[in-house]
């Protein structure tokens, strides 16, 4: 009995930490005036106002939606084509294939960000949106590529060796029977690309010039004055993943009762 | 947003990220400024007015600022703000266009900031000061006694030890410290550094924190100082509203005038436009909308500005010309020196 | 894996990924060492970066730094994560372990720049901490917690708790229960049986999530940036610093260089714990 009494306040302790600066943020959106500390003076949805009437965070805000969309999905499908080709093929070197594509999982995020910045301006290509893009699909690739590569059993072989057998071609293999049978790999290596692609910060801030991402536009704001509209932000993007993480919850599960 | 626009802008997505250029119509104005030229309630009104898009890029301190000028192609930049005394660099590096000086407000701006020996060179105008302020000390009067602030000397002192926080840009507060000792900031060379470190070390040893411009505001809005080193109308003016006891001193010694410019680029593709920008920040409204811009406030450089009676207050407008007497400009080292008080600033942050 | 088919089919697919790989990860690293050779302002080839790296306290100070919060970070985070995900696998029924997890989860789907920005108003001598310390009688005074290594420290190991929670949760999930059980039988008593058998079994989980915290802590930016107060300065607020202040991108190549080898070794000293395997 002390042991559990133990344990829940230890539990209770940790989630009190973990949730404490999400609490805070999402209580002082709702602050009436310029600072969001106590006292508390509200409730107010002045700052809500004021995140939604702002152009430049919306702008942002589909900015990264659409990077965080594209750059999972080539992220995915490039890990998923070259998993299939590591797992099911011959290949000369194929270790050390494996290690050059996992190698960026390694490596942190800013340097490669630097790498790619030092590249762009050494080839002469301006800063954009599209470069920090291709810094997405550099730190994603390796992580799509080891899911998927994890789930590739040899039962599934069988399976293609079958389809194979009954005459289909490669490419019928691999859009009919081995994506099916793989989708929810496939599924969680693109929902977690787009959660760190969503959240990714100085890779865009490095790489972008005018049109940046929703993380960047959020640095500028809070660097450009101190007040709840921050929080906010931060409550609305808060709101956002919470349904991202939903709609996954709600695909993934309708999966496995299938 | 409507859905429509959201497809518009994905399917222009798509043709950016494979064309791998960017496209540019003609009317978009790129601005490489400051973070207060961001505030749309001052760039919305030029929009409309003109039907244009104005792009901003911010930047920090003129040396990352010309960096991005060289990295860029020539043509992708119509307008940049610097500081006043670096507009000759920009001239000497063959980047700016003179600007038609009968088409601006010159005569209406305060004289002491049009800083000519900076901004003009060969008789031409490069530059025009459309902002200037105070690098001095910042402090809260319920926690600070304003009697202290009257002096730099107070900043070194064990009185306020634990209580400051640090404007975290090296010139500015470089210049502080060489005014702390005595020092002219425009004649300050490497054999005054030793002695500036020492004075700046002090401070940081009195410091809790060296701040940004928005971590500066915090720190003074939260109470974790009473002390801004380096502040000035700047962090105080935008939330005296909110907190009236926030306020700024022009100590005995002197402070630190900063100015800040705007110049036209030599290759730029608008250059009608972007002189009409200019002209616009220029004007009564321009510099009203500037000079109370959300990132922070600051003085306007022209005397017209259509600011209201409270503004003035904040700003403490009537008050400019005996701060002027008293105010010294920005040290402006050459780019060895330059880099020899980066180093020394860098020293100063990581002492323990 | 015997006779896996050998013809084109494979290269095919192979190529995208590794030639991107090679393309923006390779050649841009490649490109940054060779830049760092040649310092801004210098005449051509030289190991000038490298030499005020290591010659200038304030410079290498900042590596040092890094690597002593990052050490912190990782140990307070393991402590802290282990219980807790000891808790969340034995004690907590098995149909509510999701959901459990799940709530652990949930409050990094904030943005993590807005995330450490909440932690400082949380920490301010005006902030909710301080104010309810004071509120109750435990403090008279407020005390500095914003603005400090130990800022940074707490900023770091919130988001780290949670993700060795996940690693080391999965592993005690993967230990069959009668291992303690056949412990037990033998006599060991329970600290023996998880000193002796569930700790070393648990081993590769917190490696992992060490060694991903590890490199995760020493190359972030916005956490020591926003919660430090630049007390001090962490390896990558110098290399932004280059960047930011002085448009010095050979310098800041170099530091990259220094930082990409401190995560080399961290790899090597850990690669058997990370081998990445098929079912």
């Amino acid at each position: 009995m002390m042991a559990r009494i133990v344990s829940a306040v230890y539990a209770a302790l940790i989630y009190g930490f973990i949730f404490l600066p999400v609490a805070v943020l999402v209580l002082f959106s709702f602050q009436g005036t310029l600072f969001p500390i106590p006292p508390f003076n509200g409730p107010s949805l002045r700052w809500y106002g004021a995140v939604l009437s702002d152009q430049r965070l919306t702008d942002g805000l589909v900015n990264s939606l659409l990077v965080a969309f594209i750059t999972s999905a080539l992220a995915t499908i490039m890990g998923f084509l070259s998993a299939w080709a590591l797992a099911r093929f011959w290949l000369p070197a194929s270790a050390m294939i494996r290690g050059i594509i996992t190698l960026p999982l390694t490596v942190s995020y800013l340097i490669i960000g630097m790498g790619l910045l030092v590249m762009f301006n050494l080839a002469g290509l301006p800063r954009s949106l599209f470069a920090a893009g291709i810094g997405h699909i550099v730190i994603n690739l390796p992580l799509c590529f080891a899911i998927i590569y994890s789930q590739m059993g040899a039962h599934q072989a069988n399976i293609e060796r079958a389809a194979r057998d009954l005459g289909a071609g490669e490419l019928r293999v691999l859009t009919l029977v081995t994506a099916p049978m793989l989708w929810p790999a496939l599924f969680a290596s693109f929902f977690l690309a787009f959660t760190f692609s969503w959240d990714e910060f100085i890779i865009s801030f490095l790489l972008t010039r005018f049109d940046t991402t929703l993380p960047v536009e959020i640095w500028n704001m809070l660097r450009a004055g101190l007040n709840p509209k921050t929080n906010a932000a931060g409550s609305l993007v808060f709101g956002v993943s919470i349904v991202l993480a939903i709609v996954f919850e709600i695909v993934a599960f309708r999966k496995r009762v299938a | 947003m409507s859905f429509k626009a959201i497809l518009r802008r994905a399917a222009a997505a798509s043709v950016l990220m494979l064309a791998m250029a960017g496209v540019s119509p003609a009317q978009e104005l790129n601005a490489l400024v400051w973070c207060d030229h961001s505030d749309p309630n001052l760039l919305k009104p030029f929009e409309e007015a003109n039907g244009v898009k104005v792009n901003v890029k911010e930047f920090e301190g003129t040396g990352a600022g010309l960096a991005i000028v060289e990295q860029s192609q020539p043509g992708d930049w119509d307008v940049m703000v610097i500081d006043s005394i670096d507009v000759r660099r920009g001239v000497e590096r063959g980047l700016f266009e003179p600007l038609a000086e009968d088409q601006l407000p010159v005569a209406d701006l305060f004289p002491e900031v049009t800083m000519d020996a900076f901004t003009k060179a060969d008789g031409k105008r490069y530059g025009i000061t459309e902002k200037f302020g105070y690098n001095t000390i910042g402090f809260n009067k319920a926690k600070a006694d304003p009697a202290d602030m009257q002096t730099l000397a107070s900043l070194t002192g064990d009185k306020y030890k634990g209580r400051i926080a640090i404007y975290d840009y090296y010139l500015p507060v470089i210049g502080m410290a060489a005014m702390a000792i005595g020092k002219k900031t425009a004649e300050l060379t490497e054999a005054d550094l030793p002695a500036i470190k020492e004075t700046l070390l002090k401070m940081k040893a009195n410091a809790k924190a060296v701040t940004d411009v928005v971590a500066s505001q915090t720190a003074l809005a939260t109470g974790e100082a009473d002390v801004l080193v380096g502040g000035g109308e700047w962090v105080t003016a935008g939330i005296a509203k909110e907190n009236p006891d926030l306020d700024f001193s022009i100590p005995k010694e002197g402070a630190v005038l900063w100015s800040q410019s705007l110049a036209m680029f030599k290759d730029s593709k608008n250059k009608d436009l972007a002189f009409k920008f200019i002209q616009y920040v220029m004007s009564p409204e321009g510099q009203a909308r500037l000079a109370t811009s959300a990132c922070y406030w600051g003085m306007p450089a022209n005397t017209k500005a259509a600011l209201n009676e409270e503004q003035k207050a904040i700003l403490r407008f009537a008050e400019q010309p005996e701060f002027l007497k008293r105010a010294q400009g920005y040290p402006a080292p050459d780019e060895a020196l330059d880099k020899k008080m980066q180093d020394m600033w860098t020293e100063v942050l990581q002492a323990q | 894996m015997t006779g896996l088919p050998k013809n084109s089919t494979g290269w095919f697919c192979v190529t995208p990924a590794l030639l991107f790989t090679l393309l923006f990860f390779v050649l841009p690293f490649l490109g940054m060492a060779v830049l760092s050779l040649f310092p801004k302002g210098g005449e051509g080839f030289g190991f000038e970066n490298y030499a005020q790296f290591f010659g200038n306290p304030s410079y290498w100070r900042a590596l040092v730094n890094s690597l002593e919060v990052t050490a912190i970070v990782t140990a307070v985070s393991i402590l802290l994560a282990y219980p807790f995900a000891w808790i969340l696998a034995n004690v907590v029924p098995e149909r509510w372990q999701r959901l459990a997890l799940m709530l652990a989860v949930l409050p990094f789907w904030t943005s993590y720049v807005v995330r450490s920005y909440s932690w400082l108003l949380v920490l301010a001598e005006n902030g909710v901490i301080n104010q309810m310390l004071m509120g109750s009688g435990m403090l008279s005074a407020p005390v500095q917690l914003a603005n400090s290594r130990a800022a940074t420290v707490i900023g770091f190991v919130h988001f780290f708790v949670m993700l060795l929670t996940l690693t080391i949760y999965a592993n005690l999930k993967q230990l069959p229960p009668n291992y303690r059980k056949a412990a037990a039988d033998l006599g060991a008593g329970p600290v023996s049986a998880f000193i002796h058998i569930i700790l070393p079994l648990t081993l590769p989980g917190i490696m992992v999530g060490a060694f991903l915290t590890f490199v995760l802590a020493i190359g972030d930016y916005i956490t020591p940036q926003i919660l430090g107060g630049n007390n001090e300065l962490l390896l990558p607020q110098l290399i932004m610093m280059q960047i930011g202040r002085r448009g010095d991108f050979s310098s800041a190549s170099a530091l990259s260089v220094i930082l990409m080898a401190v995560v080399t070794i961290a790899y090597l000293a850990s690669a058997r714990w990370l081998k990445i395997e098929r079912t």
